[in-house]
């Protein structure tokens, strides 16, 4: 018969963890996938209020400069991923993959696309029929409202930052951004999409069967 | 040779990368591996690594700039190399190339060109906007013509003098036919004027001449249809340029119809292709045959009722599937030569020592086959604990590879599928696979009447190389039996007849 290999994703749940030691932790690990110590691992996990800037960040992304932001309660990064500017806070639900994509295609695309279809699968399981648009990654339930961003790096082929699921936070904290440079976006979540309240560890649930499936 | 920095493909679909940010200025080294540059494709941000070692010499594609695929970014000077090896880049060189394959030319040589040694072929100019490129002046230019830039290692642009160049434009021709014989393999009137030459001494068909020698081969050489093709070369001929053009949009064209016919595409797993690898082994390989028997169920309803309502809490809940793993069992330990390979390399059929049961398991879309080992003298119980807790892993993808090893014969289950008959593919290197369909009512005739039976229908997919018909009907007639009459599935271990 044919010969197997088990599942080689180890997907860890986190918690809250602030930006800084997140980032860390997973420059950590792609070093240690790099050195082939570790497989495929993806973090599950919510950060603490922060705003962060990727590498395509264009200047009046942010409505009020770095200083005001901090006052505001806001840690603010400035990283080396894809995409504009965007909010992390509580009640979201945020992964960082950290894959080596040789494993899964060496297609950047391919590689975005699975992500995004990774949170339409989970969100299809609690009744939301969420899509993606094209031209502007991310998940989308319509033209103008956005469920979940994305945002990768690549090193290499091998992967970090990731998605961020707004599960049920804040929506509010959105605020003093235009999330990923698009004005006339609205940011929803799923606990606003519902109406009702949401099991965050049942979305957790979800999320991870899906990474399984795309990169198990 | 000085390397030129292309903005890389990083997806199939990439079309266009943005230069995020140079990590690297002119006049800096960089090491194999080292990042050269940042750049972003749709929400993704590559880090872009040096494959060679050299010393950044020129930054084509500033900064904040988004372009095409293909286009020289940057140029590098590799280690050992003088500063001014490194000619201005010509403007019609930062437009993008495409990585595309081009069919295979002929590796014959421009038939006018005698002496010159042969160049490599070179890829089709498309008939870019050119600008007035840069130029280089060299040391020693010949009679009367200089020579325009030239180097670059992966260069596929075409070598020619000015004046050359002039001349073929007016007269229509394509330079990709020709090898130079200037310094460098520049193209010189003189070669031109030997190629024109060549073109005048060709024969007419019926309707003219078509194409040029060069491309006439290749186009026959392809089996490409000339009249499909547009000719721009002298007379209306067509080039090689014409040709590969041509290829080029067909290739696109057939890409393109084929991507739109599928929704999305699917990686394949470890376990999914050595699936498609072994079924495809099987079947160009074993020549499969098939039989067929209707087997009586009631028996065996009865006998699992009883067997389960006896056997209380302490043994497993036995099920069809338990029990025809022990039919099959009994009935492979009296057929040896069922239980058995072809080996091709020693021509041989070798008979196995054990009775390992493969057990066609769907998980989660993904269809794994672990083994019940040494299924001889062991109880129906036995056999479904251990099949139990082969299953119960493979759910949860427990399974290590030994679980799945040393299989010597294969029980497929579509029973619970409604499936009312098929036959499997056998997994090599065993040599048969049973099918196990639904149980269902239907008409049967008994003693000369017709009545309600419980009927299900098992096929057999057999590799001749090492059972014949009649051997294989005795086996399954074996199964059929044991399952009709099934009081032995029941023994003990030690009492088995």
């Amino acid at each position: 018969m044919e010969t197997a290999t088990t599942s080689g994703l180890d997907v860890r749940r986190l918690g809250r963890v602030p930006y800084a030691e997140a980032l860390a932790l997973q420059e950590d690990l792609r070093a240690r996938l790099a050195a082939g110590e570790l497989g495929d691992t993806v973090l599950l996990l919510e950060h603490p209020d922060v705003i962060t800037f990727g590498r395509g960040a264009k200047p009046g992304s942010a409505l009020a400069d770095d200083d005001a932001l901090r006052r505001g309660g806001y840690e603010v990064f400035r990283i080396g991923r894809g995409g504009d500017v965007t909010w992390h806070g509580p009640g979201q639900l945020v992964g960082y993959p950290i894959l080596d994509l040789r494993r899964h295609g060496s297609d950047v695309h391919r590689y975005l696309r699975a992500l995004e279809g990774v949170l339409i699968g989970a969100l299809e399981h609690f009744g939301i029929a969420a899509t993606r648009r094209a031209g502007y990654a991310g998940v989308w339930l319509d033209e103008r409202r956005k469920i979940a961003s994305i945002g990768v790096g690549i090193r290499a082929w091998r992967t970090v930052h990731g998605f961020a699921l707004n599960v049920d936070c804040d929506l509010a904290r959105f605020g003093a951004i235009v999330p990923c440079g698009l004005a006339d976006v609205e940011m929803v979540s799923v606990a606003s999409v519902l109406g009702a309240p949401v099991d965050r560890a049942r979305i957790e649930a979800q999320v991870e069967h899906e990474l399984r499936k795309a990169f198990g | 040779m000085p390397k030129q920095i292309r903005m890389p493909k990083l997806s199939d679909t990439m079309e266009e990368g943005r230069l995020i940010a140079w990590r690297k200025k002119v006049g800096d080294t960089v090491k194999r591996g080292e990042v050269l540059a940042e750049i972003e494709t749709d929400k993704a941000d590559m880090e872009f690594e040096a494959y060679t070692e050299g010393t950044v010499a020129q930054i084509v594609v500033e900064a904040g700039a988004t372009v095409p695929v293909g286009t020289l970014i940057a140029v590098l000077r590799l280690p050992g190399e003088a500063e001014d090896a490194v000619a201005a880049v010509p403007a019609a060189e930062a437009q993008p190339q495409t990585p595309a394959r081009v069919p295979a030319a002929p590796a014959g040589q421009a038939p006018a060109t005698a002496p010159a040694k042969p160049v490599a072929p070179r890829a089709a100019r498309t008939a870019a906007p050119a600008p007035t490129p840069a130029r280089v002046e060299l040391p020693a230019p010949p009679a009367g013509e200089r020579v325009a830039a030239l180097y670059a290692p992966d260069d596929d642009r075409i070598r020619a003098t000015p004046r050359a160049r002039r001349l073929a434009e007016e007269r229509s021709i394509d330079l990709s036919e020709l090898t130079g014989t200037g310094p460098h393999g520049a193209i010189l009137v003189a070669d031109l004027e030997a190629y024109l030459a060549t073109l005048e001494g060709q024969t007419p068909d019926g309707d003219g001449v078509r194409a040029t020698p060069l491309a006439l081969r290749m186009a026959s050489e392809q089996g490409t249809d000339l009249e499909a093709v547009k000719g721009s070369g002298p007379g209306g001929r067509i080039t090689k340029s014409d040709l590969l053009a041509h290829w080029k949009r067909e290739k696109a064209h057939s890409k393109e119809r084929e991507a739109v016919m599928y929704r999305s595409t699917l990686q394949l797993s470890q376990k999914r292709k050595a699936l498609i690898r072994n079924m495809v082994r099987s079947k160009a390989e074993a020549p499969h045959f098939y039989i067929q028997m209707d087997v009586a169920t009631e028996a065996l309803r009865d006998l699992r009722d009883q067997l389960n309502r006896d056997a209380g809490e302490k043994r497993p809940r036995l099920t069809y599937t338990h029990l025809m793993l022990k039919a099959a069992a009994l009935a492979l330990e009296r057929h040896p030569h069922v239980n058995a390979t072809y080996r091709a390399e020693e021509n041989d059929i070798a008979l196995y020592d054990a009775i390992n049961i493969g057990l066609a398991v769907d998980v989660q879309d993904e269809l794994v086959a672990p083994t019940v080992k040494d299924c001889q003298g062991h109880t129906v119980w036995q056999l479904a604990e251990e099949a139990n807790s082969l299953i119960q892993r493979a759910r949860m993808r427990k399974l290590q590879p030994a679980d799945y090893a040393d299989g010597t014969f294969t029980i497929s289950n579509l029973g619970m599928f409604g499936v009312d008959r098929f036959y499997a593919i056998i997994t090599p290197p065993q040599s048969s696979i049973l099918s196990v369909s639904k149980i269902a009512e239907r008409p049967v005739v008994r003693g000369g009447k017709l009545e309600i039976g419980q009927i299900t229908t098992l096929g057999l997919s057999v590799d001749h190389r090492v059972i014949d018909g009649v051997r294989a009907a005795q086996f399954l007639g074996e199964i059929k039996r044991l399952l009709e009459e099934p009081r032995e599935l029941a023994h003990d271990g030690n009492g088995h007849d």
